[in-house]
């Protein structure tokens, strides 16, 4: 990348998490930021503008889901939250207030770091307006609206195309099933899992050369969906 | 549980609250009036049968000692309304047959010495037969009454065995004193747990001077008043009560009497101040201080479990987050990736740091379980999505082991709570890789047969014996043959079965006998869904 270094700001209570993360990211080429509270974090945030903000849920003062609302009424800047509930209705809630995806803890840093890039990429993506999304084998256009597999042209009906559009768009991240739901059927129909399976499973059948072992579109389970990001090699490093 | 206890309390404070025991509308006056005068409609109606009968009958049958016909309305009148009027009845009777039956008829005069005679032994056989009849029917009263009575000391009694803390308790004894007694009432509980009764729900509704005594007797410990008080606001008396055992005082108790008239209050506070005692000789043998405090206990127990959970899972995997993460950034350190080494030993605090992950999440799973319980959160869901999570979970761990993944083609979605499931089928997994040897193979199967989906796991590993089948899913249960040399806490498959059966499943175990394997089957509800909504998810 010829890009400068990406900042990223850490916001976490506890001085061992942010100095294994401040390790991992620097190893990577990032520029770290740290800050041990909420409303610290939010202050250097708005001093200095930042690329990625890393957000722990449990904070000394208050919630980390208040520092992602907050964040979010003035910032679209890629948030990663690192949380320690295995509650998935928690997760979803964060994903609604505006996070970009979450890890839980304990969480290995390759995994951090895929789900970081792929949020930078889509931020970065979003202002370039770059139209094709590439994951594994499939590509999808974003603009004329083809979608191929290994370079074939793909038929998919209206309802298939905007649930790979939707997932396109957030490649790399979780996109919640009421997310999806609302994309493709409309707010009246959030409710209905089973439509969402179904489509998802007619989909697999197109894109996948194993429906029953996905490999590009890859269920987040009680939260959402995924489209691995591009490029397909580095989604399994050790650990 | 408590505020439907309290709605029925309330409920019953707004049937009682115009008056307390005694009818004091123009509604209630009546019906004791017409409750007054029934009887003697009835007596006379059964005097003037009698009398009509013994005219009729008499000279046919010749009667001499037409008299005695009386003796009927008599032991009624006193088998169902008491002696009052039952001596009424034998005066009656005694005046009818002078009037009737004796000469000079229609005359209250008797000249025979014979009918005197008669008359006498009419009085004298009334009078016992009225006593006897009486002594009955208080009998049969007090009987009905002490069942009575009985019926609600058990329904008391069962509430505070189920009283999940004081609180249930303090209801469940409002609830009873207020049935004794037929007034609100509510219950200061300043004895039992030190509560300030500032913190009641219904102090607010409590009037100033009520809550002034309350306060004047658990500050500077002043008796209870004697007479009632009264509330300017709503024209309401209250009296204020101590509940007391022998040994400590349960509460204090503020009783809403309504408005009744000054001689009605009198009674009133009589009635209330026999049912107060009497309550707490009832509460000191259902020994209710014992009950209290077993509840507190109980609720104590409870918090402190929930505070326990919550602080372990925060202070114990926290520190696991950073051991783990920085053993993540070791691992891709370019001078230790070099190093072989250097990069198993990072790989073991890696593994290490795993297993120490999962047996903290048992744990807490567990406590979850026998604690307040698990929710399921039911959904639809792809059978190989919850395989393959599960599989991806235990990536490393099967790393020895051959894993054959056979699944049908096009299965139902199933109807469950798929996070769960999916930690059952890794607990089942786990298990099967932890008790087959290294290089053997572990096949997991999914199939679908009427209305459900079957996930088996099936090890060539060390198979159980019938003891090990009946006990494998106990709680802590460790086989015999395995506990020195394989490591475990026995939580797993425990754990496993409850996370299926929240979410409508099964799981069982079959094996074909020690050293021959094990086949885990887990069985998981695959309803249809309704035929107009997978329509509605096909493509227009």
């Amino acid at each position: 990348m010829n890009r400068p270094s990406p900042i990223v700001l850490v916001i976490d209570d506890e001085v061992q998490i942010r100095r294994f993360l401040r390790a991992g990211f620097e190893l990577e080429g990032f520029i770290v930021r740290e800050a041990a509270t909420g409303s610290d974090g939010i202050k250097a945030s708005t001093l200095n503008p930042v690329d990625l903000v890393i957000v722990d849920l449990e904070l000394p003062d208050g919630d980390g889901a208040d520092v992602v609302e907050r964040l979010r009424t003035w910032s679209t800047v890629p948030i990663i939250v690192l949380s320690v509930r295995a509650s998935e209705a928690e997760k979803v809630r964060l994903l609604e207030l505006g996070a970009d995806d979450y890890v839980v803890k304990p969480f290995g840093m390759a995994e951090l770091l895929a789900r970081a890039r792929a949020a930078l990429r889509r931020h970065v993506h979003g202002a370039a307006s770059e139209p094709t999304v590439r994951s594994g084998r499939l590509a999808v256009d974003l603009a004329t609206r083809a979608v191929s597999l290994d370079g074939v042209p793909l038929q998919l009906s209206p309802k298939e195309y905007r649930l790979m559009q939707t997932l396109a768009q957030h490649a790399g991240n979780v996109v919640t099933h009421q997310h999806l739901l609302k994309a493709v059927w409309g707010v009246t129909h959030v409710e209905d899992a089973h439509y969402l399976r179904i489509l998802v499973r007619k989909l697999r059948r197109k894109i996948e050369s194993d429906p029953t072992q996905p490999r590009i579109l890859l269920t987040e389970l009680g939260v959402g969906y995924r489209l691995v990001g591009e490029p397909a090699s580095q989604s399994r490093p050790k650990l | 549980m408590q505020t439907q206890m309290l709605t029925q309390m309330l409920d019953k404070a707004a049937l009682t609250r115009s008056g307390c025991l005694i009818g004091l509308d123009p509604a209630k006056a009546m019906e004791s009036l017409r409750a007054r005068a029934t009887p003697i409609a009835v007596l006379l109606a059964i005097f003037a049968a009698v009398t009509i009968i013994l005219r009729v009958a008499g000279p046919l049958l010749d009667l001499d000692h037409a008299a005695f016909g009386y003796l009927i309305p008599v032991i009624i009148a006193a088998t169902r309304w008491g002696i009052g009027l039952a001596v009424f009845s034998g005066l009656a009777g005694l005046a009818a047959s002078a009037y009737f039956f004796y000469p000079p008829i229609y005359d209250l005069h008797i000249t025979k010495p014979a009918h005197v005679a008669d008359l006498v032994l009419f009085v004298v056989v009334a009078i016992v037969t009225g006593q006897l009849a009486n002594q009955v029917r208080s009998h049969v009263q007090a009987a009905r009454r002490s069942e009575e009575e009985m019926k609600a000391l058990y329904f008391f009694s069962r509430r505070l065995a189920v009283a999940s803390g004081p609180a249930d308790i303090e209801a469940a004894i409002e609830h009873h004193l207020s049935a004794i007694t037929g007034c609100r009432i509510v219950l200061y509980a300043a004895g039992a747990r030190q509560a300030r009764p500032e913190t009641s729900p219904q102090w607010r509704d409590t009037p100033e001077p009520v809550r002034q005594a309350i306060l004047a007797i658990l500050d500077h410990g002043a008796a209870d008043p004697e007479a009632p008080l009264f509330d300017k606001d709503t024209g309401a008396s209250w009296l204020i009560r101590i509940l007391a055992q022998r040994t400590s005082r349960v509460g204090i108790l503020a009783i809403e009497l309504g408005q009744p008239t000054e001689q009605d209050k009198e009674t009133i506070r009589r009635h209330i101040n026999a049912a107060v005692a009497e309550a707490g000789a009832t509460l000191e043998r259902i020994n209710v201080a014992h009950a209290i405090s077993e509840a507190k206990v109980r609720s104590e127990a409870e918090t402190l479990r929930a505070a326990l959970i919550g602080s372990v899972s925060h202070e114990l995997r926290t520190p696991l987050a950073s051991i783990l993460g920085s053993a993540s950034v070791l691992a891709q350190a370019p001078s230790i990736a070099r190093d072989a080494r250097l990069s198993s030993l990072v790989d073991i605090i890696h593994s290490e740091t795993g297993r120490l992950n999962n047996d903290i999440q048992n744990l807490l799973d567990a406590s979850r379980i026998s604690g307040p319980g698990v929710h399921a959160h039911l959904t639809w869901a792809e059978p190989p999505d919850v395989v393959n999570a599960a599989l991806s979970r235990l990536r490393q761990r099967l790393m020895g082991h051959q894993v054959v993944l056979r699944m049908a083609e096009d299965l139902p979605l199933m109807r469950i709570d798929p996070v769960l499931v999916e930690q059952a089928l890794s607990q089942v997994i786990d298990n099967a890789a932890k008790y087959s040897p290294v290089g053997s193979t572990i096949t997991v199967t999914a199939a679908s047969t009427g209305g459900v989906v079957e996930i088996t796991v099936r090890d060539e590993g060390a198979g159980l014996t019938t003891e090990e089948r009946a006990r494998l899913f106990e709680r802590f249960y460790r086989g015999v043959r395995h506990g020195s040399e394989i490591k475990g806490s026995g939580l797993g498959l425990w754990i496993a079965r409850a996370f299926v059966r929240v979410s409508g499943g099964e799981l069982e175990a079959t094996s074909a006998g020690a050293g021959c394997g094990t086949t885990i089957t887990m069985t998981l509800p695959a309803p249809q869904p309704g035929q107009a909504d997978s329509a509605e998810a096909d493509d227009e």
